[in-house]
């Protein structure tokens, strides 16, 4: 390691949590030239012996020949192997808290709920996973806005990619009729549209109270958004007429994010649970004209639904369980079905998620998907590109290219293999995790207990249910 | 083949339904791992009456049988499981703590879903045991994952060894009765020492003769003498040295000396934490088998599993094997649990050990299954890659050279040419 590399290293931290950045180490305007033996960009053929050059945060330049500045700080080795993070298109971890117990709740963000010293966010850069696409659980009808965030960074704001990444609704949920459920949601709507209306009726009638009670919530209607009103846009096949008489601001702040989502503003991570949800789904999606705005959150037999899914031609988050296994009921036999190759044979785009974050994350599924006939450049794109462009990020992650986020994994061998670990990450251009610096992976590698490094008493990653982010019942744990 | 178009309509992978009579087969691989030390590139595989042939450098002569060619990237001995949990609840009596003499065999079904699990994920010899609900639960049986419709005929080995448990388990749902007893469960053993109080209670009884009517005697004379190795779940550390340090007792005390009972086998079975004092198994000779990688870093009982735990035992020349504990899931069969071993150290020939030969000696079986020669049970895996890479999978398992499983695969269809 070079002296200028050392430096980086001092710079860069092992966990958010235990040193402070010094401030080189957070401006991302640095120049970073990374030397290695290999670089998987994940877009084209790799490079043998290349360079990947960042500066202020973005990569500049990629390749066999590529030369960074005269003053970059160069990390040079040539037995690692460059790769770009990993994506995770839909968690329901890394909060203090999965769900709410408020049903509908759109004006929540998960903002106030992630701790950015969470374990997960941890091992997710033990992982290689820099950008999680944090939602709420599926225990509501319209539940919270999620949030893209990298797993690095003192506050919120320092790990924010993507605020206001999109809603998360739940067209079933556990314990509960599914006609109760629908009708849940189709009651946020209809609560939306009649709250719209009434506004238009008030200020027609000359009343007031929209302006008062706005005030009186503390909205700020003199600022330049809030004060001019404009008709409702969107594709929803229904519409409350004259709305452009309505100032934004007097917009009711629990119903203001519903309606982004019927104007086409925001995103839907729509969890369904099987098949039949996947039908409630796209029907609340239609009806609300937010179909391309949608992200189905597959689980359980949700696949059985795939020609429904295609033809509305929404990607989908699958399950983490990639192998569904359901009996014969004529010859009491198992059928096993490789989802994502049901998937992928009708043209559906589909990321993969973590099976939990510790030891089987987004590179065990794809290396999975490999095992099961899915071409290795697809099943790696399934955890990097494809959730990167779900996410409306695929100009930043996925690929290291030109113009990229400066994110850049340092694997000591193949990404997909069992003997691979990350050895260094770099992102945003600046060095923020050093394997050998790990006081976890001592621990978990060789059972080293460093005080601090491990949450004893902490829930078992596998034991939670990633769907409805609560933990599992008893009765669906393993037998061990 | 109507069973062919069904299985490929669902895309789904269902076990190969063959006819029972083993045929011969030519298995071409790229790599062979024979287990012996001695592995082949671009090889064959012939199988003949349901045991192995022959294994060859070379590719096939036009064979006047193409049906019973089948073609992999690699092929391995069928994997061992010397821990899976198979058997059902009501695969121990309890109404006593100590059963030696009851065996599990007795209770399996040849029918459970669970056989065709561990095929499919190539494991092809298991022991089951029964569930550690007692103390000592009785006799396990050494059985192949398909054949016949029998329990008796795919035994390998009956009475293959003598299980119990240290630790909580065989004292779960037991509560002292303060006052009058409550109900069945009112009754010893509630704690640990409760548990090796019983272990060494029919040790002692046995070896001092006041057990003469009891029927478990038998049995545990012949652990007792060596003759039947025992297996013992001891998860965490304090576990372990119970067991070890009980074995230890038995061979320094007189009583069991002058009644020719001190020479007691021991294995450790789900030993998590068998990494922190690997010169205590070292020393004593014992033989661990490990139960399945754990995500968070804790398994049952608290007890802390570090990845290199196998490598650890490697280094200190304690024979070990690794366990599924039955899982069918595809992140936590018997062949991820190798790859897990390799990220923490091991080499790919140790691991392959770790899953066939050395869980073959520890039953006692290695002259049947375990490796890879001429002679023995025609028990093969076929693999699509590099074995134990989570990127390669099971694509056929054959036992007693009847193909028994055959995988679809997600996008090409069949997953073996043949």
């Amino acid at each position: 390691m070079t002296t200028t590399m050392m430096r980086a290293t001092c710079a860069a931290t092992l966990t958010a949590s235990f040193l402070a950045l010094s401030p080189e180490a957070r401006a991302g305007d640095g120049r970073l030239a990374i030397r290695v033996g290999r670089i998987i960009t994940n877009a084209g053929p790799d490079i043998e012996n290349g360079t990947i050059v960042i500066e202020g945060g973005r990569i500049t330049s990629v390749g066999a020949d590529a030369k960074g500045s005269w003053d970059a700080e160069v990390i040079d080795r040539p037995e690692l192997v460059a790769f770009p993070g990993w994506v995770e298109a839909h968690s329901t971890r890394g909060m203090d808290r999965p769900n709410e117990n408020i049903e509908v709740a759109p004006f929540l963000d998960v903002r106030d709920s992630i701790d950015p010293i969470s374990f997960y966010f941890e091992d997710c850069l033990r992982q290689g996973v820099l950008a999680i696409n944090v939602q709420q659980g599926s225990l509501c009808a319209v539940g919270a806005q999620g949030r893209v965030v990298k797993p690095f960074g003192l506050t919120i704001e320092d790990m924010t990619l993507r605020p206001s990444s999109g809603l998360k609704i739940a067209a079933a949920r556990p314990g509960r009729s599914r006609a109760l459920q629908a009708q849940s949601v189709r009651r946020a709507f209809r609560d939306l549209r009649q709250h719209l209306e009434k506004l238009v009726q008030d200020k027609k009638d000359g009343k007031d109270t929209a302006r008062r009670e706005a005030l009186f919530q503390g909205r700020d209607l003199d600022k330049e958004e809030n004060k001019k009103g404009r008709a409702m846009e969107g594709s929803a096949p229904w519409k409350v007429a004259n709305l452009e008489t309505i100032p934004r601001g007097e917009i009711d702040e629990k119903q203001e994010p519903l309606l982004r989502l019927v104007e086409g503003k925001m995103m839907a991570f729509v969890a369904c649970d099987g098949a039949v949800a996947v039908t409630q789904a796209l029907e609340i999606s239609r009806e609300n004209g937010f179909l391309a705005n949608t992200v189905l959150v597959l689980d359980g037999d949700a696949w059985k639904a795939a020609d429904r899914i295609a033809e509305a031609g929404v990607p989908v988050v699958l399950g983490p369980q990639l192998l569904y296994v359901e009996r014969d009921p004529l010859t009491g036999k198992e059928i096993e079905t490789f989802v994502p190759g049901v998937f992928r044979e009708k043209k559906v785009r589909f990321a993969l998620q973590s099976l939990n974050p510790t030891a089987q994350s987004l590179w065990f599924q794809a290396a999975t998907c490999v095992g099961y006939g899915i071409p290795r450049d697809e099943a790696i794109a399934a955890a990097t590109k494809v959730p990167a462009e779900i996410l409306r990020l695929g100009d930043r992650l996925g690929s290291l290219e030109k113009g990229k986020d400066g994110n850049v994994l340092l694997l000591n061998g193949d990404p997909l293999a069992v003997t691979t670990s990350v050895q260094y990450v770099v992102l945003d251009g600046n060095l923020v995790y050093d394997r050998s610096k790990d006081v976890r992976v001592q621990q978990i590698l060789e059972g080293v207990e460093q005080p601090n490094a491990s949450p004893a008493d902490a829930d078992d990653p596998a034991d939670i249910d990633p769907h409805s982010g609560e933990k599992k019942s008893k009765s669906d744990k393993k037998k061990d | 083949m109507t069973f062919l178009s069904v299985a490929f309509a669902a895309l789904a992978a269902v076990p190969a339904v063959q006819d029972a009579e083993p045929r011969a087969w030519t298995i071409q691989a790229e790599r062979i791992y024979t287990g012996t030390g001695r592995n082949l590139e671009k090889g064959l595989v012939v199988v003949s009456a349901g045991k192995i042939a022959a294994v060859t450098v070379g590719a096939d002569e036009q064979s006047d049988h193409p049906k019973d060619s089948l073609r992999a990237y690699a092929v391995t001995a069928g994997l061992v499981d010397a821990g899976v949990r198979v058997t059902n609840w009501f695969s121990v009596e309890q109404s006593k703590e100590v059963t030696p003499q009851l065996r599990v065999a007795d209770t399996l079904d040849p029918y459970a879903l669970d056989w065709e699990r561990q095929l499919r994920g190539g494991v092809t010899t298991v022991l089951a045991s029964p569930i550690d609900r007692n103390v000592i639960g009785g006799l396990s049986v050494v059985l192949k994952t398909a054949g016949p419709e029998s329990i008796a005929a795919r035994t390998l080995k009956a009475d293959a060894v003598l299980r119990g448990s240290m630790g909580s388990d065989p004292s779960a749902g037991n509560h002292p009765a303060f006052g009058r007893p409550t109900d069945f469960y009112s009754r010893r053993p509630t704690t640990r020492m409760g548990v090796e109080w019983e272990w060494r209670n029919a040790f002692f009884n046995t070896a001092l003769g006041l057990n003469e009517k009891d029927p478990g005697r038998a049995t545990l004379m012949a652990a007792l003498q060596g003759k039947l190795p025992v297996f013992v779940q001891a998860w965490t550390t304090q576990d372990i040295r119970t067991a070890v340090f009980l074995r230890e007792e038995v061979q320094s005390r007189p009583e069991f000396a002058a009644a020719g009972m001190n020479t007691p086998r021991f294995v450790i079975d789900a030993g998590a934490e068998a990494w922190k004092e690997p010169q205590l198994l070292a020393r004593s000779q014992t033989a661990v088998v490990l139960p399945p990688f754990p995500a968070g870093g804790r398994t049952r009982e608290n007890a802390l599993m570090a990845w290199n735990v196998a490598k650890i035992l490697a280094d200190e020349g304690v024979p070990f094997a690794l366990s599924s504990h039955g899982s069918g899931d595809v992140d936590q069969r018997l062949s991820n649990q190798a790859g897990y071993a390799m990220a923490g150290g091991l080499t790919f020939e140790q691991a392959l050990a770790a899953v066939t030969s050395t869980p073959a000696k520890l039953l006692g079986v290695e002259s049947r299954v375990g490796t890879l020669e001429v002679g023995k049970d025609a028990d093969l895996v076929l693999w699509s890659g590099e074995p134990f890479q989570p990127g390669a999978r099971v694509v056929a398992t054959i036992v007693d050279g009847v193909l028994r499983y055959e995988g679809w695969n997600a996008v090409q269809g069949a997953a073996v040419a043949r």
